[in-house]
């Protein structure tokens, strides 16, 4: 059993949020042409991440950080080579060369880099296949990271107006806090942008009102809101249509108006296809 | 001879033909005309126009279902269908994200239009890759106060159920007498 679909049509920041809060635990391949990556979810979590054609290897990235030499990494690798099996971060704490919680926080950002880069992936086919669990004791204790924060930081990186009109039709919805703003809230950091839009969310001011009160574009506007619906902090509902009918107290005369049906009627038809 | 009337909506292929089949008292009518636009590599033949069934409650009463396809050129009809309905239903073929942008624009559109009562059914839930009631709550980013309910078009007793469980959301909003 498996969730199949094309990231042209369900963005991975929904897929996401498909996680986070269906508490989901499995594996997300994504394709793309030759390139594929495999992301690994514990209970809403992200565990691991990699992609085939990825931009940086772990050894690369340590350098470029000046966490190991080159030699080191030369000498990992010929390690590797001889005793194969061994994962490079393995091999170089074995040396000594780096510290456990030093490569760990490395591979972290490795994870979370590999992440970013798939927001920019217009399409791919992706397939999750639930349950199933990490299979690499090479990565040591990895800590399972909250999705809502790559969300957040994915969204940053979209560019495209496409993704952001799927959830913001026009500028005339109105924006407003979820009613039960979940734990995770707390957790998400913000931007100073984000915060100026964050703060002006109040349920009754349409998106066009933030835009010109917070005087950002447009499109930065829409693109964080978007951020917010993404990672499931906020909603946005269309305004009311005039023709709607009003609340009103007097339900009689205002029912037969807006077509309320009485409720003999409505169990007459119950029985009935009960009955079928 | 009073007339009432549920309207089922979806975006192409999920199931609204069958649906109204699997439930309608009289062989559904439906309007099946030769696809021009994009909808033709889904389909050779799709219904562009409209299924109608229908069941009757009894000598005065009688149910109108109304099968309305969700493409956007198709949006006058839902104005003519939505006038006087007493809810709505919309399907989603729930093997295929590909059409959930598209039914959540019709749930937008219906609910923009009226303040109608409509649940959602989630068609095919036979299909080996279907995407559960909750992973679509998940994915259409549903309220928790619109029901989500897994159906089968082509077994009689959940479209059975879909029916009721919108007959019980129009019931709470009913009115006395
Ligand atoms: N397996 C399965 N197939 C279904 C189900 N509902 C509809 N189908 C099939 O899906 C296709 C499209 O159904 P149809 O009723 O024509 O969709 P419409 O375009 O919404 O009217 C047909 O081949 C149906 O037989 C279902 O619940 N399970
Ligand atoms: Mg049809």
């Amino acid at each position: 059993m498996a969730l199949v679909g094309n990231l042209r049509d369900f963005a991975l920041a929904d897929f996401l949020y498909l996680i986070d809060r269906g508490y989901k635990t499995g594996s997300l391949q994504l394709n793309r042409q030759s390139d594929e990556a495999m992301l690994y979810f514990d209970k809403g979590k992200l565990l691991y991440a990699a992609r085939s054609q990825r931009s940086e290897r772990l050894g690369e990235m340590l350098v470029r950080t000046g966490k190991v030499t080159p030699q080191q990494v030369a000498h990992a690798v010929q390690l590797q080579e001889n005793d194969s099996g061994h994962a490079l971060g393995v091999l170089l704490i074995e040396q000594g060369y780096i510290a456990r919680d030093e490569l760990q926080r490395h591979i972290q950002m490795q994870i979370e880099e590999t992440v970013y880069g798939l927001f920019g992936w217009p399409d791919g086919e992706f397939c999750f296949n639930a349950g199933t669990k990490l299979d690499k004791d090479d990565v040591q204790s990895l800590v399972p990271l909250g999705v809502e924060n790559l969300i957040m930081e994915g969204v940053r990186r979209v560019d495209e107006w496409g993704r952001i009109k799927d959830h913001i039709a026009n500028t005339d919805m109105l924006p407003r806090f979820v009613d039960q703003p979940h734990e995770k809230a707390k957790s998400i950091n913000l931007t100073p942008d984000e915060w100026r839009v964050f703060a002006r969310i109040n349920g009754k001011d349409s998106i066009k009102e933030i835009i010109s009160r917070t005087g950002l574009s447009e499109f930065d506007v829409s693109r964080i809101i978007y951020g917010f619906i993404a990672a499931g902090l906020v909603e946005v509902t269309r305004p009311r249509p005039a023709n709607a009918p009003a609340p009103t107290t007097r339900a009689g005369a205002a029912a037969v108006a807006a077509g309320i049906p009485k409720r003999s009627l409505v169990s007459r038809i119950i029985n009935r296809i009960r009955g079928m | 001879m009073q007339t009432v009337k549920m309207v089922i909506s979806g975006a192409v292929n999920a199931g609204k033909t069958q649906f109204i089949r699997a439930i309608s008292e009289i062989e559904v009518v439906s309007t099946e005309r030769k696809a021009t636009d994009d909808t033709k590599d889904i389909k050779k033949e799709t219904t562009v126009a409209m299924d109608f069934g229908r069941i009757s409650v009894g000598d005065d009463l009688v149910l109108h279902l109304f099968g309305t396809p969700g493409q956007k050129r198709f949006d006058f009809m839902w104005e003519i269908l939505s006038e006087g309905m007493l809810g709505l239903i919309v399907l989603v073929d729930s093997t295929r994200p590909e059409t959930f942008r598209e039914t959540n624009r019709i749930i937008d559109f219906f609910t923009a239009y009226r303040d109608a009562p409509y649940v959602i059914a989630a068609n095919k839930q036979d299909h080996e890759n279907a995407w559960s009631p909750d992973e679509l709550r998940l994915a259409l980013r549903l309220n928790s106060d619109v029901k989500i309910l897994p159906c089968v078009a082509t077994e009689r007793e959940t479209v059975k159920n879909v029916l009721l469980e919108l007959l019980y959301v129009i019931m709470q909003r009913s009115t006395e007498e």
